[in-house]
């Protein structure tokens, strides 16, 4: 359809973007809505339909919705139209529609509309929110003006009346909604500008709360009916005009209505925005920066809103007079915190700190005036004021006082009093990392990690929420959590060095000032060197392996500081953005602090004593392989080793593996048996590649041989290399040793190729043992201890010595589809005790089934032989 | 032309992504991923309170080459990947049908 009206239109339209991207016009949004205002009056003038229905007792009003009726319309924002009849609704009406608005959808313009009467329209303003918005922003175009007025007379008329309550909880439920749909769009890297957080809807909720309760009619008017002061208007236009202005060029771009400036918009938005150096090139850091300044005033304007429609949803009206605070020098007014006067702040410039503790406490926001003050007077929060133990007293409760919904810090950072009571702070304000992975500047960034860290206190109903919750609870200097959390950037000022050791640096002094005692002071310092070290670890190195945890216990060594260092790497990641934190990250970083928990815990391979032992292992180690090895090869060999078997293995058969396993070579296993010339005992040392059921068939055959176990320890090296010392009496028949030892490693051969070899050895295992030692015998016992290793399942036998015991156990462990990877057997007299650190052969990791464990505890009990002592035998007898 | 599926632990990921440019591979899609197979998930008991990993985060790489390429990508990430223990991963290798490059239009091989 060729419409001359909607010609000239798009010939206007095309002429204002031209104009506007010029910077020739700074009127955009209200000339744009002029230029479809006209062209609306155009057709109506000249349509017959519409003639028509007026001729015939039908009059209507074309009445501008939404944000064409706010008079905003941006280059390609929706025009919301609404064709409104007294009463009935003629059937001409279709004809008037076509006429209207075909040509308008043929040329692309975004257009909704509705036809509908008086009544119809308030009741469904009434049951439906987003009809009752637009119907707020309802403009007069032409027509029928008295249909107009009447309609908007009975809309306020049963607003006031009967709907006033349930509305405003609708704007309130409606801002809840919008968190959980949007977020908080300050600072994302594709913030949306219209309904994010901080988004131009933070002013239309405003805006309609005002016209709620006051039946304002434009923005001005704000300001008049005192919703906000002068200088909040000011801000609130000049933040309006900004984020119009992106908007208007966010369209231009993507040619169509988007209002999410999208990562690779921002650099052409920025080019536009006319921010470029001198070379040329845009400059988006500082766009976004500026964006997101006014993007947070619309926030802050927003949050004041939320309060002022909570409290007149749920608090009895607030008296107009000022009322005094509990801080001297403070006032409140209409819910603004205000200073008395200024000369008290000369005076007392400790005020400037109490206000955003008074503010905190009673969740009254400090009015524009006030900030202004602050930030005016904040060169007097000097050193005198920084190092007061009162001051610094109040500074710490502030900071647990940053909250979500009403983060006191913030306004604290806006105004200035931050980065002067710190000074190392101002170095990060406005920084920031223009990258898709780092959302914030360093200082929001910093104070939304206190913010989170915070939200812990709060039980949460999810399992990793009541995780963060108890483990935040077990932190008993919550000072020191927070001071961390608030410094732990501060060493990014330049981002071309590593910044959390520079970070310690830097925080050093703050800390001394803030007056923590040299304990705290070590632990903040350290939490700042180290908090990337959990993430870094999780992410890089195989969590599924002990040594990484024993790594990071060893890292750490305190638990408190492991609880503090788990937190804030949470507070962290999740206060850089969503691509630095998901579920899949935060499983990786909780798995490793649990693991490295009961490491800590357990203390036998993380301590500093044991620390100790092993270093000097390790030295006696080198002095040892001195003469036949070089020395950095020794320390390659040594740094493979587990920690356990670095911890219990005597520095002299650690040299007996390394060279085994120099010589080991392509064989399945290669032993060595050397002779214990004081107690005529013989040291098997054997060394081998992994295979499940090896070390039991190790106690088979030596069992099969008639060699008596007195002792054994099993390791492994590695990923797939394990070490055993078997210490055993030599045979009975000295003359033929040697022979002896050759047929054992026959045997082992044989049982290593079929695997059913040594099931005649299980026929020789005892039923029934005797126990010489007189006292009637305990009863066998095997104690199974699931929690104390995240590794292994660690089952302990208490039992008396036979022969066979070892293989007794081992091979019912391995036929259950046990694989042993630490073993520690010891005999004393007759009782032995041995531990198994065992995992699931199937899945390589400890058991988790409750039953699986109970069928093994049992079927090792059956295993083992009745115990009787001499007595009852002699009794029998 | 083949698509490589390889489901491998998040920590080889540097390991493989160096084989592979070694090979003269540099492309590769990147996903973090959870998932089980023989290595299960798994429970931790904190202050009573148990907390359950229902699946082992792993990473899944995609990878598309040449037939004649095939062979030793494969074999490159396998051995960036083998430590001959259970949850080292899978690789998955599937036909594909065409490829275009959506800037110049190329087709086939070319597109790779």
């Amino acid at each position: 359809m060729d419409s001359p009206e909607a010609k000239i239109l798009i010939e206007q339209k095309q002429e204002l973007i031209d104009q506007y991207l010029q910077g020739q016009e700074f009127n955009f949004l209200e000339k744009m809505t002029t230029r479809l205002d006209e062209y609306f009056y155009r057709v109506f003038e000249k349509s017959i339909a519409a003639r028509k229905m007026v001729i015939s007792g039908n009059p209507f009003a074309i009445i501008a919705l939404g944000g064409y009726g706010r008079k905003e319309q941006c280059i390609h924002s929706d025009i919301d139209l609404l064709i409104l009849f007294d009463k009935a609704i003629p059937p001409d009406v279709e004809a008037f529609v076509q006429e209207l608005l075909y040509p308008l959808w043929d040329a692309r313009f975004e257009v909704g509309y509705a036809v509908r009467s008086i009544n119809e329209c308030i009741k469904m303003s009434f049951e439906r929110f987003d009809v009752l918005t637009t119907v707020l922003d309802a403009r007069f175009i032409c027509g029928a003006s008295l249909i107009y007025s009447e309609f908007m007379e009975k809309f306020r008329q049963q607003l006031s009346a009967k709907h006033l309550k349930p509305t405003l909880n609708y704007l309130y439920e409606n801002g809840e909604k919008r968190l959980a749909d949007f977020g908080d769009s300050t600072y994302l890297v594709s913030p949306d500008v219209k309904s994010g957080f901080g988004g131009l809807r933070d002013y239309h909720t405003l805006l309609w709360y005002a016209k709620i309760k006051s039946n304002i009619k434009t923005r001005r008017d704000l300001e008049y009916y005192g919703f906000l002061s002068h200088f909040e208007y000011e801000n609130l236009e000049d933040a309006l005009n900004y984020i119009w202005d992106v908007r208007n060029r966010l369209h231009y771009i993507s040619q169509r209505k988007n209002d999410t400036l999208h990562f690779e918009h921002q650099a052409e938005v920025a080019g536009l925005m006319d921010y470029a150096d001198t070379s040329g090139a845009p400059q988006v850091e500082v766009f976004l920066g500026e964006l997101h300044e006014k993007m947070e005033f619309l926030k802050q304007i927003y949050q004041i809103t939320f309060e002022d429609i909570v409290s007149t949803c749920r608090i009895k009206k607030e008296t107009v007079a000022s009322r005094p605070t509990k801080t001297d020098g403070l006032f409140v007014k209409k819910r603004r915190l205000y200073f008395a006067n200024t000369v008290t702040i000369i005076q007392h410039p400790d005020l400037l700190l109490r206000i955003f503790l008074e503010s905190g406490q009673t969740r009254i926001p400090l009015s524009i005036e006030a900030r202004r003050v602050a930030s005016e007077f904040r060169h007097l929060v000097d050193d005198e004021v920084r190092t007061d133990p009162a001051c610094v007293k109040i500074f710490k409760r502030i900071l647990g006082m940053s909250m979500w919904k009403f983060n006191v810090l913030n306004v604290m950072l806006s105004t200035g009093i931050l980065a002067q009571f710190i000074p190392e702070f101002s170095s990060l304000v406005h920084k920031i990392q223009y990258n898709q992975y780092h959302l914030f500047p360093v200082d929001k960034h910093s104070i939304r990690c206190v913010q989170i860290l915070n939200g812990f206190k709060y039980p949460d109903d999810t399992m990793m929420g009541s995780l963060y919750h108890s483990v935040f609870k077990e932190i008993r200097n919550k000072n020191v959590l927070l001071v961390a959390g608030l410094l732990h950037d501060i060493g990014k000022a330049d981002p071309a060095k590593e910044h959390s050791r520079r970070g310690a640096r830097i925080a050093g002094p703050v800390v001394d000032r803030l007056g923590f005692s040299p304990v705290e002071k070590e632990d903040i310092l350290f939490l700042i060197e180290n908090h990337l070290f959990l993430a870094k670890t999780a992410t890089r190195r195989d969590i599924y392996d002990e040594e990484t945890a024993v790594y990071t216990a060893h890292k750490i060594g305190k638990i408190r500081l492991l609880r503090m260092l788990f937190l804030i790497t949470v507070a962290d990641s999740k206060a850089t953005g969503p691509k630095a934190w998901n579920d899949w990250t935060e499983n990786l970083i909780k798995d490793l602090f649990f693991k490295t928990m009961s490491i800590i815990k357990t203390g036998e391979l993380a301590s500093k004593k044991t620390q100790r032992l092993i270093e000097k292992k390790k030295k006696d180690v080198l002095d040892l392989l001195r003469e036949s090895w070089r020395e950095e090869e020794v320390n390659r060999q040594l740094s493979a080793m587990s920690r356990r078997y670095l911890l219990y293995v005597s520095p002299q058969n650690i040299v007996e593996h390394i060279n085994l396993f120099r010589n080991l070579g392509d064989r399945e296993y290669i032993w060595q048996i050397t002779k214990d010339n004081e107690s005529d005992m013989r040291t098997v040392s054997i060394c081998g590649k992994d295979k499940p059921g090896f070390y039991s068939k190790l106690a088979g055959v030596f069992f099969q041989n008639n060699i008596d176990i007195v002792g054994s320890q099993a390791y492994f090296l590695g990923d797939s290399y394990f070490l055993d010392i078997f210490n055993v009496r030599p045979p009975q028949d000295r003359l033929f040793e040697k022979e002896k030892w050759e047929k054992a490693g026959q045997d082992l051969s044989m049982a290593l190729e079929d695997d059913h070899y040594l099931d005649n050895v299980l026929d020789k295992i005892p039923t029934e043992v005797t126990i010489s030692s007189g006292s009637r015998p305990e009863d066998s016992q095997v104690r199974i201890d699931n929690e104390t290793s995240s590794f292994f399942t660690i089952i302990e036998v208490l039992t008396y010595d036979f022969p066979g015991l070892l293989f007794a156990i081992t091979n019912t462990l391995y036929r259950a589809g046990i694989n042993v990877n630490v073993a520690m057997v010891a005999t004393k007299v007759d009782q032995v005790i041995d531990v198994f650190y065992v995992r699931d052969i199937e899945g390589d990791q400890k058991i988790e089934s409750e039953e699986k464990l109970n069928q093994i505890k049992n079927a090792i009990i059956n295993r083992l032989p009745q115990m009787q002592s001499k007595e009852v035998m002699n009794e029998k007898n | 032309m083949k698509k490589i599926e390889a489901i491998i632990k998040p920590f080889k990921l540097d390991d493989v992504k160096e084989a592979l440019s070694e090979i003269g591979i540099y492309g590769m899609t990147v996903t973090e991923v959870n998932g089980y197979g023989r290595q299960k998930g798994h429970k931790e008991i904190y202050r009573g309170a148990e907390y359950v990993v229902d699946f082992v985060p792993k990473i899944k790489l995609e990878i598309v080459v040449t037939d004649d390429r095939l062979d030793e990508t494969v074999e490159t990430i396998r051995s960036a990947t083998n430590s001959g223990k259970i949850g080292d991963g899978k690789i998955f290798v599937l036909p594909v049908e065409e490829a275009i490059r959506v800037r110049t239009g190329e087709r086939g091989d070319d597109a790779i």
